[in-house]
């Protein structure tokens, strides 16, 4: 049991859940009424590109893996986290 | 049970030259990098879309419930964590430790589509069904095809499972595909927590 | 008289046999009337009639009947109707595949149904509804829109009977253990299946990404279709070229030469 405690994925596991849980918490603020809010945006964003990009490296053990598709998750991640945030910029 | 300790360095972890092999079979690979391509586009086109009228979107966004969308993200996350504890044991011969590790997360994997129906039945006997408006459109649609995604994730772990509990020599290739396209799954659901329940 | 072993398992015909005794002929023949449909599909439904792209279901009513009771939208329709039966050529290349594969006959009779059902539904129907406004002039606009709207919806909105064939088709690919088919078209064929599945939301909109003109209901759609479409015909004919000659139905006749 403490060997899977200590397991690397485990904390990993426990960071996720934690920064999941301060993605909600950060938009607490308006439970009633949402407004356009960039930092909220851009903090939940970024967390969510973080937590994405722990679940490819270690949970799908890209970070074993060989170089293109290290570079291919990457790559597509940052594609989309920039374009998804570029029309919420653009909008705003 | 054996009383190994288990380091977390990459090397004995995995016993194998780790910088090339791909985990998991290409084909899975081709699969789940063409599924994020797809859904990558969609995620890209909903966030044109609630450009042209953000009023709307973040009116209709009220409507959801964020305390059921971060429980489904924890159990998700959860239900990930035993897959690959699961995959790491399958891939020390540890069958038994594998298939109940394996088991918990699948387990934990039929807890969503519960949670999901809990948030979606009583929205649509709202009213707040696919036409209401733009929004709920891509709602349901993005959320429904990762719960199709989910419950297909759901059969490839029940037959890791079977494969674990039948074979002597547990088909690890199988298993870390299967082990990855959950990962996947729970990668997608992530983006659409940030999307739909959390951004403003 | 040429001569060659009798069930040799060999893929493809000795050198110096004429095309014309070339023991697939049968299905080359079937397999090339595709381009033959595809090409003059496309050509009718795009530059003939302007069918494709689909146009707005939120046209204004003089468009509509503009569009109807053109000319050219009958000889188009009357084309189609004609070639429609090429369309069961082109699905049962599909059935002759699954056919070699070690999955259970039910993938074929159900993909025969499916395709029996979407051929009328999704390109009868519609050339029908097209054709019937061409036919006279003089209909009231709200019954040529009640037809323009018909035929829209049963072309793009019936994609379900596609996406049950296009289903089965993934699944007996991933299935089959004889690998007639690759695996990687396997899941290409899966992803066809899921993005044909948001057709379903054409009857829900009229204007937007969700309409039967929509980015998501068509054009992305297209995107992902259209080289799976090339693709799968590609994977096919090198399946009928790779394919022992002793497993075909011919495999015991010796061609006889018509000029000694």
């Amino acid at each position: 049991m403490t060997t899977y405690l200590r397991n690397s994925l485990t904390y990993v596991w426990a960071f996720l859940v934690v920064i999941s849980i301060a993605s909600w918490w950060v938009g607490r603020g308006q439970v009633d009424n949402f407004q356009v809010n960039g930092i909220i945006t851009t903090t939940v964003f970024l967390i969510a590109a973080i937590k994405a990009r722990l679940v490819i490296r270690h949970f799908m053990e890209v970070q074993h893996g060989p170089q293109w598709l290290k570079l291919t998750c990457d790559a597509w991640l940052a594609f989309v986290f920039l374009w998804m945030f570029g029309f919420y910029w653009a909008s705003l | 049970m054996t009383n190994t300790v288990e380091t977390a360095s990459a090397e004995d972890f995995y016993g194998r030259d780790t910088q090339t092999s791909l985990p998991g079979e290409s084909s899975m690979w081709f699969f789940i990098l063409g599924d994020l391509i797809i859904f990558g586009v969609y995620f890209i086109s909903y966030m044109y879309y609630r450009g042209q009228d953000q009023a709307l979107f973040l009116e209709s966004q009220q409507h959801l419930s964020q305390g059921i969308g971060i429980s489904n993200t924890v159990v998700l996350l959860t239900s990930s964590l035993f897959v690959a504890l699961g995959t790491e044991a399958a891939r020390h011969g540890k069958r038994q430790h594998a298939y109940r590790l394996i088991g918990f997360a699948f387990v934990l994997g039929l807890l969503f589509p519960v949670l999901k129906m809990a948030e979606w039945l009583p929205k649509v006997n709202a009213g707040l069904t696919p036409g209401e408006n733009l929004f709920f459109m891509y709602y349901y649609l993005m959320t429904g095809l990762h719960l199709c995604h989910l419950v297909l994730g759901l059969v490839i772990l029940a037959f890791v499972m079977r494969d674990l509990r039948v074979s002597t020599a547990p088909n690890i290739k199988f298993i870390e595909a299967g082990g990855t396209y959950w990962h996947m799954v729970d990668l997608l659901w992530l983006i659409l927590l940030a999307l739909f329940y959390l951004m403003r | 008289m040429s001569d060659f072993a009798l069930g040799s398992g060999a893929a493809s015909a000795p050198a110096g046999r004429p095309w014309y005794q070339n023991k697939k002929l049968d299905q080359y023949i079937c397999f090339w009337s595709i381009p033959i449909f595809y090409n003059l599909f496309g050509l009718v439904f795009v530059p003939l009639s302007y069918m494709m792209p689909p146009r707005s279901p939120s046209s204004d009513m003089s468009e509509i009947v503009a569009f109807m009771q053109s000319p050219n939208l009958l000889i188009a329709s009357s084309i189609l109707i004609l070639s429609l039966g090429l369309s069961a050529v082109g699905n049962a290349m599909y059935v002759s595949q699954i056919k070699r594969m070690s999955v259970s006959p039910v993938f074929i009779y159900a993909f025969l149904a499916g395709s029996m059902t979407g051929a009328i539904v999704g390109c009868l129907f519609p050339m029908f509804c097209f054709g019937l406004g061409a036919f006279r002039p003089g209909y009231d606009p709200e019954i040529l829109a009640m037809l323009y709207d018909f035929g829209y919806l049963s072309f793009i909105g019936s994609l379900g009977c596609f996406c049950l064939n296009w289903g089965l088709l993934s699944l007996a690919i991933i299935l089959d253990k004889n690998t007639i088919l690759p695996k990687w078209l396997g899941y290409y064929t899966a992803w066809q299946f899921a993005t044909e599945l948001f057709a379903a939301t054409v009857w829900a909109y009229k204007t937007g990404p969700f309409a039967w003109d929509g980015l998501m209901a068509f054009w992305f759609n297209m995107v992902i279709y259209v080289p799976w479409q090339i693709i799968v015909y590609v994977c096919i004919f090198k399946a009928i070229k790779a394919q022992p000659e002793s497993e075909l139905g011919n495999a015991q006749y010796e061609p006889k030469a018509l000029y000694s």
